[in-house]
């Protein structure tokens, strides 16, 4: 099916989130954390831009996969202690995109 | 499980024919990462080198060690130098009077420093520190005495003429494997018997290795220096006892300073506490800038690298759009050429990330210890380059391998 608008707005903000968070993973604030704190933030990111591809080509594997995504940061982000300001907006906005997603799930495809 | 290995297996063996097949393109691609890899990883091993130098010089000092001094240790813009110029210098007589009425202490210890130019007989060594500590120095400065022994209580009490030299003074004194320990060297045309040769230290960027450095009883020095002088730093180091904080101390200290200059109530104090930590806080600024300017460098190296595999990937998903065709047509699954695609694009971007770090790892033995410190690829490090290659392989592989997924085998198959 063809997608709609606001789908593509949402994912055009999200591969521009990820553009912009992508350098983060190596930043010398997240290194302090630890050894493999880096990693698992690289992986957050790479999993969230493949979810947001999933969603730009109408996909339900997509849909899941950000919701996945989505709830494993937040764990992240408690467990690395960086529940400030910027995690609480990346909240709300993921909140918006899960909910908009979910509006058009029946739409989407299910094949891979 | 077995089918789902059996596939990594079979994308992994179709993408390393597709790289052994265009071996300067794989070539040229993953120089991009080798590069993007390469570079941000220097500059994180040079700055990780660099703290780590920085913070065992400054463990050296002490950590649970308070020097009283007559500045303050401070890293701010706006020193007020004029405050602290007409301060007076600790001295021999209020470091007698703290000892034995610290309670938090565990040991403490009176300094002084200069510099001055000893000799064996050809064999001279320019300007060397000079360092004159009371008996308990060694408990409140981190060394280790290579050959010989340290001072007794007696001797440092008595100030005998004695001294526990730096390595590097020792192989300028005795040349040619002489036994240092027992000879009779002159400092500034007196006699002074070696007992002692520190430890090999390596260069300090803090400058307080022992190497050139030669240590000898504070009471001797008294005898022909007025180690009143300022010009002699003279400090008193004072070691927490275990359990006690730096604070605490600091505490106890404070109030007998205060006492043993008989500061009123109302006034400031005319001396300084300072801790390393101080200096440690002093340089966290300078190495996160260091640090944000390798990760932008580094950065932007990495972007360039993963657009460059994104670019070989679809050049490669075109090349082959009638085998995916084929290969659709004789029951391989989407998922099975999404996987092939991807594990194309992250070996390619793996194997530049491995090269990157291997140059890393070879640079580091060939500089070795020439560039006056140890700089060492750190663990941290190695798994940072190889996430980065890994997830750069992932994200730029992904698009143009979920695209070859998706083609229509009839339509791939008459693509060509």
């Amino acid at each position: 099916m063809k997608r709609p608008k606001i789908i593509s707005i949402i994912c055009i903000i999200g591969f521009l989130w990820i553009v912009f968070t992508f350098p983060g993973m190596f930043s010398p604030a997240t290194k302090k954390l630890g050894d493999w704190v880096p990693a698992v933030y690289g992986f957050i990111i790479a999993l969230s831009f493949i979810s947001y591809i999933g969603v730009w080509h109408m996909k339900r594997w997509g849909v899941e996969m950000y919701i996945g995504v989505v709830c494993v940061k937040q764990i992240f982000f408690l467990f690395t202690d960086q529940m400030g300001f910027g995690a609480i907006v990346g909240i709300i906005f993921s909140l918006w995109f899960i909910i908009t997603f979910l509006i058009y799930y029946r739409r989407m495809s299910l094949n891979l | 499980m077995h089918l789902f290995l059996a596939i990594i297996k079979e994308s992994v063996i179709f993408a390393w024919a597709a790289l052994a097949a265009n071996r300067l393109r794989t070539f040229l691609s993953l120089l991009g990462i080798t590069i993007g890899i390469f570079s941000i990883i220097t500059v994180f091993t040079i700055v990780d080198s660099l703290e780590h130098n920085l913070r065992t010089g400054i463990q050296e000092l002490g950590n649970n060690v308070v020097f009283i001094q007559k500045w303050p240790w401070d890293f701010g813009e706006d020193y007020p130098w004029w405050k602290y110029m007409n301060r007076p210098v600790p001295n021999v007589q209020e470091f007698e009077r703290l000892q034995g009425r610290v309670n938090t202490a565990a040991a403490m210890a009176f300094h002084v420093s200069g510099r001055k130019s000893v000799k064996y007989k050809n064999n001279t060594v320019e300007n060397i520190t000079i360092t004159g500590g009371s008996y308990e120095y060694d408990k409140v400065s981190n060394f280790d005495i290579a050959e010989g022994r340290y001072f007794t209580e007696a001797e440092s009490n008595a100030g005998r003429n004695i001294c526990i030299i730096g390595s590097t003074i020792a192989e300028t004194l005795f040349p040619n494997g002489e036994y240092p320990v027992g000879k009779q060297i002159k400092m500034g045309g007196r006699n002074v018997q070696v007992i002692g040769v520190f430890k090999k230290q390596g260069e300090s960027l803090i400058g307080n290795s022992t190497d050139a450095q030669m240590l000898v009883p504070v009471n001797y020095v008294r005898n022909f220096v007025d180690i009143r002088s300022e010009n002699l730093d003279p400090y008193i180091a004072v070691k927490a006892k275990d359990g006690i904080t730096n604070e605490q101390l600091k505490d106890e200290l404070k109030g007998l300073m205060r006492g043993s200059r008989q500061l009123s109530p109302e006034a400031t104090d005319d001396f300084a506490l300072n801790e390393t930590k101080v200096i440690s806080q002093g340089f966290d600024g300078m190495f996160e800038v260091v640090g944000l300017a390798g990760w932008i460098i580094g950065g932007f190296s990495i972007l360039v690298g993963g657009f460059g595999i994104a670019n070989i990937m679809f050049v490669s998903v075109r090349e082959r759009t009638s085998l995916i065709g084929i290969q659709k047509s004789l029951g391989a699954k989407n998922y099975f050429i999404l996987m092939q695609f991807l594990f194309e694009s992250v070996f390619l971007s793996m194997l530049g990330g491995l090269i990157g770090l291997l140059l890393i790892w070879g640079l580091t033995l060939l500089i070795g210890d020439s560039a006056g410190m140890e700089i060492f690829l750190s663990r941290s490090n190695v798994i940072l380059g190889i996430t980065i290659s890994f997830l750069i392989g992932v994200v730029s592989g992904f698009v143009p391998a979920y695209g070859a997924s998706q083609l229509d085998p009839v339509e791939a198959i008459r693509s060509n």
